[in-house]
């Protein structure tokens, strides 16, 4: 555990650098270079655009703006084709470009460990192709699931599904067949396929790089599950906080419709993207219909769920981008082999999304079942520099947060569930022993009540309290009491809301007490009488 | 707000047979067409769409991302999710507010910036995260975020 206590290396040093001497070195001015520069958003927010601006003018380079690798700590990275593929250089800056022309100074991206040591199954390809091209998704193996699925009964389709132990990726990990199969089953005229794209837990991002990166996968994943539950119309319900990404499918689907591929057993499918405007619980889906509908984002009572009556009362298969973006990978290469990995009851990869004040933050997918320690040592490098953990949240803001103690945990769907903690989208934010925990708890509460869609009371008034009472425990006036009726609070909004967002809101302020109580206990003013 | 243009947007928003009326969708069109959704657009909005005023001032007031009045030549938004909040995020706001001498959701004397907060912009592995209208800035320390306040007239 050395790596937390002590600031770690910056991630440069640790990775073997090697000089590719080009062969044609000396006519190396003479002919066009090609430069690979991630156009995604969090690339551009660290940097590239910035490359880009300042090499527009050199006429010896042809710049390709690519997807990422989601190695966001070496972001933004330029690359060049190498003699044994990709080599790349972190972190550049404008005068980087004469090294990078002369090819000197880069390292090979297999040799990254960072991204060498990940299962890559969803992820796999990202960082190497141009997001809008057709024809570079499908050399990397796209495609390939669209096929097999539009050659198998719907039944094939959802059997697969089946085998393959798939479970919902945006949180609640509900079997995905099954929501398939009931949607399938229902008789309808009309039935919709819609992807939740509205990643709104805060310290996740894999379904934004998707849809930047990959939006063809989304969008194959969304024919594959028309096919097998009988729908011809499809939305992506894109959070506005995504412009680049919604823009970025729309124009995926124009492509596809272009070239004659939006159908499935040659009946024409219809997608379409549609904006939200800054809710947090459109993410849950009956909430996200009522919005897709052009509601407000209210939370309704389940049953019925929409695989039976969903958008506009019709049979509606909900899911998240990432659990599209894996249903390709599954009617590709087979059920059997989506449940070869991960663990007993979690199949497959997850993407973990590291945040915070970690050396190496970005996207690792692996299989399920390392524990949050071996993940945050092995991938992220441990804690930033001068950094000391305190404490990891895990699930978004519905999740728990974890001592270093703690840090064993499996990250599987069932082990989660025993310790009561969720892992949400797999988000996971390191906190820094600077981190003031009443103060980390007071804003979740504001968070959950800022979010709450009102519908039901427990949700609607217990945030505004809980938060009021963190409020008053923070500015030194909070009493004993005030902690025992937090914990009540807690407890009857866990039990009562309607919603995860209610039902969930408290684990992570409940989670702060319990493992730094102390943190509370010292802030709490004398008793009313006393003063 | 020029009339004709909200009859333009409300046109393009009219209901169909294949396209059931959708308040957000219309709303959405009139913010980024106005900035803001005016008070004045809501009967227009309703008659349009042949739903109760009533429901369209709910979605209004519902999403945080609807404004109901006119907000600066630029709105600067800083990140306060938790990937951000760990990385200082909260400080810059705190830090921000009496140097531009506004809360959030306010603008400056001069019209020029409106600040508020969004929770996650998805951009957790490079905070903290300002967005300054449509465009993102990460790892932004405070001389930084001064700097970027001033290049916004």
């Amino acid at each position: 555990m050395r790596n937390w206590r002590a600031s770690s290396s910056h991630s440069d040093e640790g990775l073997a650098a090697r000089t590719f001497d080009r062969p044609d070195a000396a006519t190396a001015h003479d002919r066009m270079i090609t430069i690979y520069l991630s156009n995604d958003t969090s690339a551009r927010a660290a940097g590239a655009d910035r490359l880009a601006d300042a090499w527009s003018a050199a006429h010896d380079i042809r710049l390709v703006r690519t997807s990422t690798r989601g190695a966001f700590f070496l972001e933004p990275l330029v690359e060049r084709d190498g003699p044994n593929g990709r080599l790349l250089w972190p972190r550049a800056t404008p005068e980087d470009l004469p090294r990078i022309r002369n090819g000197v100074g880069g390292i090979e991206v297999a040799a990254v460990p960072f991204l060498a040591e990940q299962t890559r199954v969803v992820f796999a390809h990202f960082g190497e192709g141009e997001p809008l091209s057709l024809d570079q998704y499908r050399r990397h193996g796209g495609w390939r699931g669209l096929e097999r699925a539009a050659a198998l009964s719907p039944e094939a389709v959802i059997e697969d599904m089946k085998t393959s132990g798939l479970r919902g990726r945006g949180g609640a990990a509900f079997p995905v067949w099954q929501k398939w199969d009931i949607a399938r089953r229902t008789a309808a005229d009309r039935k919709y396929v819609v992807a939740n794209a509205d990643e709104g837990d805060a310290g996740t991002y894999c379904d934004r790089m998707i849809m930047e990166g990959e939006p063809f996968r989304l969008i194959e994943g969304m024919l594959i599950c028309a096919k097998a539950i009988g729908a011809d119309h499809g939305y992506t319900y894109c959070r506005w906080e995504y412009p680049a990404a919604a823009a970025t499918m729309s124009a995926a689907i124009a492509e596809t419709e272009r070239v004659g591929l939006l159908n499935i057993d040659g009946r024409p499918v219809r997608l379409e993207v549609f904006r939200g405007a800054g809710s947090y619980v459109c993410g849950e889906e009956t909430a996200l219909l009522s919005s897709l509908e052009g509601g407000r984002g209210m939370v309704k009572v389940r049953p019925p769920y929409p695989a039976v009556a969903g958008l506009y009362g019709q049979p509606t298969v909900v899911s998240n981008v990432l659990t599209f973006g894996t249903a390709t990978e599954i009617l590709a290469r087979g059920g059997a082999w989506h449940a070869s990995l991960g663990t007993d009851r979690s199949k497959g990869t997850i993407a973990l999304q590291l945040g915070g004040r970690i050396a190496q933050p970005g996207l690792v997918e692996i299989p399920f079942g390392a524990t949050v320690r071996e993940v945050l040592e092995r991938f992220g490098g441990g804690m930033a520099e001068g950094a000391r953990l305190k404490a990891v949240q895990v699930g978004g803001p519905l999740g728990s947060l974890f001592p270093e103690s703690q840090l064993d945990m499996p990250l599987c769907f069932d082990a989660f569930n025993e310790a009561g903690a969720v892992l949400g989208h797999g988000g996971l934010v390191v906190f820094d022993d600077q981190t003031d925990m009443v103060d980390l708890a007071r804003h979740y509460m504001t968070f959950t009540a800022d979010e709450s869609c009102g519908k039901c009371t427990p949700c609607r008034i217990g945030s505004v309290r809980a938060r009021e009472l963190l409020e008053r425990i923070e500015s030194g006036r909070g009493t004993t009491d005030d902690m025992a009726l937090l914990s009540d609070l807690g407890e009857t909004m866990k039990a009562t809301s309607l919603c995860a967002h209610g039902g969930r809101a408290p684990f992570p302020v409940l989670t702060a007490i319990e493992h730094f109580p102390g943190e509370f206990t010292k802030r709490l003013g004398a008793p009313e009488h006393e003063r | 707000m020029d009339q004709a243009e909200l009859i333009a947007v409300l046109r393009d928003h009219q209901p169909t047979a294949e396209r059931p009326a959708n308040i957000l969708r219309t709303l959405m069109a009139i913010e980024e067409r106005f900035g803001h959704v005016p008070a004045a657009a809501i009967a227009p909005v309703a008659r349009a769409l042949g739903v109760p005023e009533a429901d369209v001032a709910g979605v209004v007031s519902y999403y945080p991302d609807l404004h109901t009045k006119p907000h600066g030549r630029h709105i600067l938004r800083l990140c306060l999710g938790e990937a951000c909040v760990a990385n200082g995020s909260s400080r810059l706001l705190a830090d921000l507010k009496p140097r531009l001498r506004i809360g959030l959701g306010e603008t400056t004397a001069d019209g020029r910036l409106t600040i508020e907060r969004v929770y996650c912009l998805g951009n957790c592995a490079v905070g903290p995260t300002v967005m300054v209208d449509d465009q993102l800035y990460g790892r932004v320390t405070d001389a930084q975020l001064a700097s970027l306040i001033e290049s916004f007239r």
